[in-house]
């Protein structure tokens, strides 16, 4: 088997990890479902490459993500650092063994539990729990209560483990404590500098890593989601360095995401400078230690082509990482697909790839670029019908930020997945005319990409219950987009539609370069240039002159291997 | 004023506001960790908004447990915890001390006292406290067999303080012969040697010290032996795993037969690495009954672990980076880091290699080692919070037995060194200094009380009574500490209370800094921030 580990670190990578986990956790409900979707019951995705098998000191078996969670103290809200699973049950006695002494008990306030926490808490003691999967209830006495929840977590999601419906193992969640400060000081590179390293923190997140590790037959990938927007950014750069030598030949896949909050404008100059080089110093050092990087996260995803058919309100991370959270889903789709003999039967899905491939062919060949765009199609568009051919690929907008558009590049290489596709009928495609589809769609393209690598799925995109009310009123119950809006409401949520197809491709390609041109011009202006605003604070970050020119100096070999001729990547000496 | 100017958002707190505000800071900081002192100290259950159980009498857990917001606050925790990270103890005292320096100082401040001269005064006190301290330590010499029951008595002293009679007695034993197995000759105590593991199973009590080594998983391959006598230990870091190619290849066949031989061919090179370690296995445990047990750093992926089981070989895969040096320790041979100069040489011994499984959690156990300078303290408790507890306990008492090996001295405690640094002050030093510093110099010697004082306090008694009976006896020309029990003074050395030299040397020096450096503060100046808001 091909395992992959998944690590979280940072806040905002928590709540896209948490919506993906969410996905997961509902494919898993949909395929034991008797009633279910026939979409979800697949022999040709392997969860077990993302979860693993494990038992309770009580001998019950437990399916729970192969996850590394890194976050503040306090960020887990009501849930328990130990997971739900293992905990030795909350009613023991809470006596002191070890002291004989006086004992004084100092209890901050109890998390109130919101609607959902409740209700899954209750449903877990009506019936044992059944794998950690919870299959959804049908009847009209719960769907009061449902959209009860649904409306409670669209107002007041305050945790990433408020919207969380999957059992966690305790070896997954890591919380850094003492760092006395809270989080909104936590915002840049220089305050997270030594946090990896201090009180043996480093350590500890290891020895949670090599747990997961350790009990991996065939390893096959890493796959990093991390928030790079403040101080955690450098913590993921300790870890990736440290990973990299332990796991030298295990490939990582990086994604860097952005919340919506670290976009705010800054009223000050000198605040910008700090975040500019910020962005600057923590992209090229993430880069540096993992195989292919994909930055994600606009400025404002309402405003973007992406949400053409979404409601979005971009000050809530709880609605932002579901749209994330979905591309990222997607992505992963190949790397679970079972990979097939060239005669196998190609009903359920088409275009397996290991990570390690996966990196290769993006950012391996040709040209060696590995930073990655991320576009994505929520809900993706209907396939057939002969008139929209463009309409695919017209739909596939970038959740990557500072990216260029219309860019005619001769040497892309595309990986496209697209999986839950719905025919002009409406009904869904089978894999192979989702093929022909996209090869049409590919044939009559004006700007062809020089590679493009298709994996396929039949089963769409589930929506759990706890998913916020994004879908605008031209979708449909199984995300099929409809003519005419649908009246009453404005915004469908985890209610009104159960499934939906998408489309996400992750490309190589030149689009990326007003990207690395603005770190790398930041890091020249504000850093390296003669009596340039930042040598101070960057100092007091650890940097010296030399560190930083190799800085610069690998940025603008970055750019040179996108665009040979650019005018940037010269100007250095 | 200027920065009014600059930015009118600006938030100013004058002179005496600022003082005041540093010292209600350390203050409240000492009052939270006071209770924490000595053996009658009271234990801290804190529970989290989620319900998690945290146990501390350690200062320093407790520091980092708490979300401190305020900046003075904060600069005392960075003292007291770069103390722990030092010396391993004294952050309690050391919060205590720059709380009571500052409660001292403010006294004679706000009689119209200028912080600077208090400060000159701290700085006379400060040097001859730590010359007195040379003076008063009991010097210990270490040798090539270091007396053991000095260590104890350190080590008692210490765990006393964090876990209930028994248990820290036994404790003792344990902390003090780990410190010996991995001491060598003539270079510094690597404490990391030490591994701690623990294990949520029975009882306390049942904690151990294995001579040898505990590793945190087992073999990964049903069919091998859970259990293994006389066994050669092989500490590899060699990848037995297939790893694909970095160029994209495909495997095209036609047929079962060619599909086997292809895939055979692709692991031909890890499949040759396993036969060099099977074949050392076979020159070494030929013609008789000892057993070859592969530790390696890298994976072995089952392929690899299926020869090796057929060959009756136990392989255990990543393990930890730190393990690797503690088996070569605790095993002997030496970690090889590739597989093609296999000799005999190269495989460490061990009598007995087990497995004990709990759940899903395994536990390797590598021991009945021959000369071990590596060994493992394995913690049992009924649950995760006494488990955290102990291991805080654990690593508190390594250090002090590292630091009483290192000092080569230790320091009569119960309080004993404050009372008598005080006496010293007050008696001899004081009277060479000229001037207002003096009040300074007092300022320090009082404070030096509150060690005594807040053992006192925690155990019920009455402070001045304690105070004065210690002095008094003092001045009698006894060297004399607090005996909780009943309040009377005591001899320690009878008692064998002892502390660590450096641990009190730190501490005096980085206590006066601190609140020198905050009584000087004369403005706080915060821009753009509301520095009032309650804490």
């Amino acid at each position: 088997m091909r395992e992959i580990v998944t690590v979280q670190v940072g806040s905002f990578a928590n709540f896209i990890g948490s919506h993906f986990w969410n996905f997961q956790d509902e494919m898993l409900g949909l395929a034991a479902d008797p009633y279910g979707d026939p979409a979800f019951k697949t022999q040709s995705l392997n969860m077990d490459v993302i979860y693993r098998t494990g038992e309770t000191h009580q001998g019950t078996t437990t399916y729970t993500p192969r996850l590394l969670s890194i976050d503040f103290q306090g960020s887990l809200g009501s849930v328990s650092s130990k997971g739900t699973l293992y905990s030795e049950g909350s009613n023991e006695p809470s006596e002191v063994v070890t002291w004989a002494g006086h004992v004084s008990t100092h209890a901050s306030e109890p998390q109130k539990k919101n609607l959902f926490l409740q209700s899954l808490y209750q449903e877990e003691q009506d019936a044992p729990l059944t794998n950690g999967i919870n299959g959804e209830a049908k009847d009209s006495q719960h769907e009061i209560q449902d959209t009860d929840i649904v409306n409670c977590l669209d107002e007041g999601v305050q945790f990433w483990t408020d919207f969380s419906k999957v059992h966690y193992h305790p070896q997954s969640l890591y919380e850094v404590n003492g760092l006395w400060m809270d989080a909104k000081q936590f915002d840049n590179y220089g305050i997270g500098r030594d946090v990896f390293m201090e009180n043996l923190r480093g350590e500890e997140i290891c020895d949670k890593l090599r747990f997961f590790i350790e009990e991996c037959d065939h390893i096959q990938g890493f796959q990093f989601i991390v928030d790079d927007s403040g101080g955690f950014s450098p913590l993921a750069a300790d870890f990736l360095e440290s990973v990299s030598d332990e796991y030298t030949n295990t490939p990582v896949l990086l994604y860097a995401v952005r919340g919506p909050s670290s976009h705010m404008s800054l009223s000050s100059r000198k605040q910008t400078v700090v975040r500019d080089l910020h962005d600057a110093v923590s992209f090229s050092r993430l880069s540096s230690f993992c195989k292919m990087i994909v930055p994600v996260g606009l400025p404002s995803l309402s405003r973007s082509k992406t949400s053409t058919f979404l409601k979005i309100k971009d000050e809530n991370p709880y609605h932002c990482s579901a749209v994330y959270a979905a591309a990222l889903h997607s992505t992963s789709l190949p790397f679970r697909m079972e990979p097939l003999g060239a005669t196998a039967d190609l009903s359920d899905v088409s275009g397996a790839v290991d990570v390690n491939g996966f990196v290769q062919m993006l950012a391996g060949q040709s040209r060696q670029n590995m930073v990655a765009i991320l576009d994505a199609a929520m809900p993706g568009p209907c396939l057939s019908g002969k008139q929209d051919k463009q309409s695919l690929l017209g739909n596939l907008h970038p959740l990557t930020p500072e990216v260029a558009e219309d860019v005619d590049d001769l040497q892309a290489v595309e990986s496209m997945i697209v999986h839950g596709a719905i025919g002009s009928g409406g009904h869904r495609l089978s894999v192979s005319e989702v093929k022909n589809a996209i090869h049409g769609v590919y044939e009559c393209a004006t700007t062809r990409p020089m590679f493009c690598h298709l994996s396929a799925a039949r089963c769409p995109l589930p929506i759990p219950l706890p998913f916020p009310s994004i879908f605008g009123n031209l979708v449909g119950q199984h995300g099929e987009l409809l003519g005419s809006p649908i009246l009453g409401s404005s915004s469908r949520g985890s209610l009104d539609v159960h499934s939906i197809p998408m489309a996400a491709r992750i490309r190589s390609s030149r689009a990326i370069m007003p990207f690395l041109e603005n770190r790398l011009a930041n890091l020249r202006k504000f850093g390296i240039e003669r009596g340039c605003p930042g040598t101070e604070l960057l100092r007091s970050w650890g940097f010296g002159k030399d560190e930083l020119e190799d800085m610069g100096e690998t940025l603008s070999k970055m750019v040179r291997t996108v665009d040979p001729y650019s005018d940037i990547s010269s100007d250095s000496d | 004023m200027s920065l009014r100017v600059l930015n009118p958002n600006a938030e100013v707190l004058n002179k005496s506001a600022a003082l005041h505000m540093n010292i209600n800071a350390a203050k409240g900081l000492q009052d939270v960790l006071k209770t924490n002192l000595g053996p009658k100290g009271t234990i801290k259950m804190l529970v989290g908004g989620a319900g998690d159980i945290k146990l501390t009498k350690d200062g320093n857990t407790l520091l980092k447990e708490m979300q401190i917001q305020n900046p003075t606050a904060i600069m005392i925790a960075r003292t007291a915890v770069a103390q722990d990270d030092i010396s391993g103890d004294g952050t309690t005292s050391t919060v205590l001390f720059i709380g009571e320096l500052m409660k001292q100082s403010e006294r004679y401040i706000d009689e119209g006292m200028h912080p600077r001269v208090l400060v000159d005064g701290f700085e006379i006190a400060k040097r001859a406290t730590l010359q007195f301290l040379e003076k008063f330590k009991t010097p210990v010499v270490m040798g090539s067999e270091p007396d053991k029951e000095i260590l104890k008595m350190v080590a008692r002293t210490t765990l006393r303080t964090k876990l209930y009679e028994g248990l820290a007695d036994q404790l003792t034993d344990i902390v003090v012969n780990a410190v010996l197995c991995v001491r060598k000759p003539d270079e510094p105590i690597d404490l990391f040697m030490v591994e701690i593991m623990h294990m949520r199973h029975k009882f306390d009590v049942d904690t151990r010290l294995v001579e040898g080594l505990v590793l945190d998983h087992g073999s990964r391959h049903p069919d091998m032996k859970r259990r293994a006598e006389n066994c050669y230990i092989l500490t590899c870091n060699v990848s037995l795993e297939y790893e694909k190619s970095e160029i994209n290849a495909g495997f095209f066949y036609s047929n079962a037969e060619q599909r086997e031989a292809m895939v055979a061919a692709e692991r031909r090179s890890v499949d040759e690495r396993v036969k060099k370690i099977i074949e050392l296995k076979n020159k070494v445990c030929a013609g008789n009954d000892s057993n070859f047990v592969v530790i390696n750093q890298k994976g072995i992926d089952p392929p690899s672990l299926h020869l090796l089981q057929q060959a009756g070989i136990v392989a255990l895969r990543r393990a930890k980076r730190r393990n690797m040096e503690r088996l070569v320790l605790a095993c002997g041979g030496e970690a090889v880091n590739s597989v093609d100069d296999l000799t005999p040489a190269c495989l460490g011994w061990a009598g007995l290699v087990y497995e004990h499984v709990l759940g899903e959690d395994k536990y390797t156990f590598v021991e009945n080692v021959r000369h071990p300078h590596s060994c493992t303290i394995l913690i049992k408790g009924p649950n995760d919070h006494t488990i955290a507890q102990i291991k805080d306990a654990v690593r508190d008492g390594l250090r002090a037995v590292k630091n009483t090996i290192e000092d080569e001295a230790v320091i009569l405690g119960a309080g004993a060194f404050e009372v008598a640094a005080r006496q010293h002050l007050i008696n001899e030093v004081k009277k060479t200094v000229q001037g207002r510093a003096q009040l300074g110099v007092e300022a320090f010697a009082d404070a030096l009380l509150v060690v005594p004082k807040t053992l006192a306090e925690n155990s019920g008694l009455d402070t001045q009574d304690v105070i004065i009976g210690l002095t008094g006896e003092h001045d009698r020309g006894n060297i004399v500490g607090l005996n909780q029990q009943t309040g009377e003074p005591m001899d320690p050395q009878m008692e064998g209370i002892f502390d660590n030299y450096s641990v009190k040397r730190q501490i005096i020096n980085s206590g006066p800094v601190i609140a020198s450096q905050l009584l000087l503060v004369d403005e706080v100046i915060r821009a753009g921030r509301n520095m009032r808001k309650p804490t």
